[in-house]
């Protein structure tokens, strides 16, 4: 979701099989470099070779530009590679978040051979997407600043994969904003009232970190 | 041929107080998470309880039927109907309709004249008599701390423990059981719900989280 010269990337913590959970602590967004994030959604083993593959291109690129890669090249770039497979795809769907030129928020998501789609707002995938869409839509707002930002990324994730059996445990939040980035994972409870009282924890610190962006 | 599970978890087991039951609150289609909030274990009458797995509309229409069946019964003979009388009923109805598409994996569980009585009863028509039974696609994780946990010489206490413990590590591992926990006790007396517990709240109670682990989570990033 896009904040003001911010942005914000979520994911759920579940790991399973079909119906079967197998983990609550999987990590689905990868860091890219500092200013481009990459969440991945779908079959995991297909996430993780991505991933390690466009790190590879990414490092390549480091190596011959001698610059990292703004984030609409990135994500032409996994675009062709996933288009590659256009037979024999890879079972994810990707989503891309970083800041361009003069921090300049970008998003998009793909689905799983590649089809871009920008947005200015917000961009979701995976099992609750259509849930995620509704959330969304009724919670952004234009020119959030990134405490508010992570409040409304965190309340619509949390909401949404709260009506899907393959999503849930908690999420991983990563809001980021000009030269800082700041990282919050919360515990996830069906009760609103703890959630409510980790939500303010996590408001704390972030507060904290933000004011000082040096530590 | 593999029956595609029920999406619920749900289990009952007699011991020597009494007959325990207890059930998760989810209802899924496919993925999506219709409610949190369903009642699965439904009262026939003030003395035996079913329990809910597979169509809701099936379970809660045949169980209301077998109520009035039992009622009927009570009127005609002037005593109640055992569990064993009210599950036959409930099996042979089943029969009748095999083939037709009803979904419907219950348990009937009551005291009666010789005691607790405990019988499972499905849609094909089949029906078991046993000391533990657990129905729905969250089974298998809940027989594993069932089976583990029983001693048929516990108190009610103990046992409606076990029996959260054994419903929360079932919502823990199948994505299709979730919700709230509850547990209900059948004794001489007839039933008496013991509780209903969040099962995300179970989880923390059961697995603390260290504070000092969240604070670690709480830095700068510095690798993904």
């Amino acid at each position: 979701m896009v904040g003001k010269n911010c942005f914000a990337i979520a994911s759920d913590r579940r790991l399973g099989v079909q119906l079967q959970t197998i983990a609550t602590d999987f990590q689905r967004i990868y860091k890219v470099h500092d200013r481009l994030f990459l969440g991945l959604s779908g079959l995991a083993t297909d996430a993780q070779t991505l991933y390690q593959r466009l790190v590879f291109r990414h490092k390549l690129y480091q190596l011959r530009e001698e610059r990292d890669m703004k984030p609409e090249t990135f994500a032409n770039l996994v675009s062709a590679i996933l288009y590659e497979k256009r037979f024999g795809p890879y079972f994810c769907q990707p989503v891309i978040a970083g800041l361009g030129d003069e921090d300049k928020p970008f998003i998009c998501t793909m689905d799983s051979i590649g089809a871009k789609e920008l947005a200015k707002d917000f961009v979701v995938a995976g099992t609750a997407s259509e849930s995620l869409y509704g959330a969304c839509e009724s919670m952004f707002k234009e020119g959030m600043e990134p405490e508010e930002l992570f409040e409304t990324v965190s309340q619509a994730l949390l909401s949404s994969v709260d009506r899907d059996c393959l999503s849930g445990w908690g999420g991983h939040v990563y809001v980021v904003r000009e030269n800082t980035d700041v990282r919050c994972i919360f515990k996830h409870d069906h009760s609103d009232m703890i959630l409510l009282r980790s939500i303010k924890y996590i408001e704390k610190e972030l507060n904290m970190l933000l004011r000082d962006p040096h530590t | 041929m593999v029956k595609p599970a029920k999406g619920t978890t749900t289990l009952a087991f007699i011991f020597k107080e009494g007959v325990m039951v207890a059930a998760d609150s989810r209802a899924s289609m496919g993925g999506y998470i219709s409610s949190q909030s369903v009642k699965k274990i439904i009262e026939i009458n003030p003395y035996m309880l079913g329990t809910m797995a597979g169509g809701a509309a099936d379970c809660q229409f045949w169980h209301r039927n077998l109520g009035t069946k039992c009622r009927l019964h009570e009127l005609a003979n002037k005593r109640r109907i055992s569990v064993t009388g009210a599950s036959k009923l409930l099996a042979n109805i089943l029969y009748s309709y095999r083939g037709m598409g009803l979904s419907v994996g219950t348990m009937i569980a009551g005291w009666d004249e010789t005691g607790p009585g405990l019988y499972y009863v499905d849609n094909e028509g089949g029906r078991l008599k046993g000391m533990r039974f657990s129905v729905g696609s969250g089974s298998p994780y809940a027989y594993g701390v069932l089976d583990n946990g029983y001693r048929y010489d516990m108190s009610v206490e103990e046992a409606a423990e076990l029996a959260r413990r054994a419903i929360y590590h079932a919502t823990f591992r199948d994505g299709a059981s979730g919700g709230v926990a509850s547990v209900y006790y059948v004794g001489p007396n007839g039933w008496k719900k013991l509780s209903g517990d969040d099962v995300g709240e179970l989880h923390y109670r059961y697995y603390p989280v260290m504070p000092s682990t969240v604070e670690q989570e709480m830095v700068e990033v510095t690798g993904a």
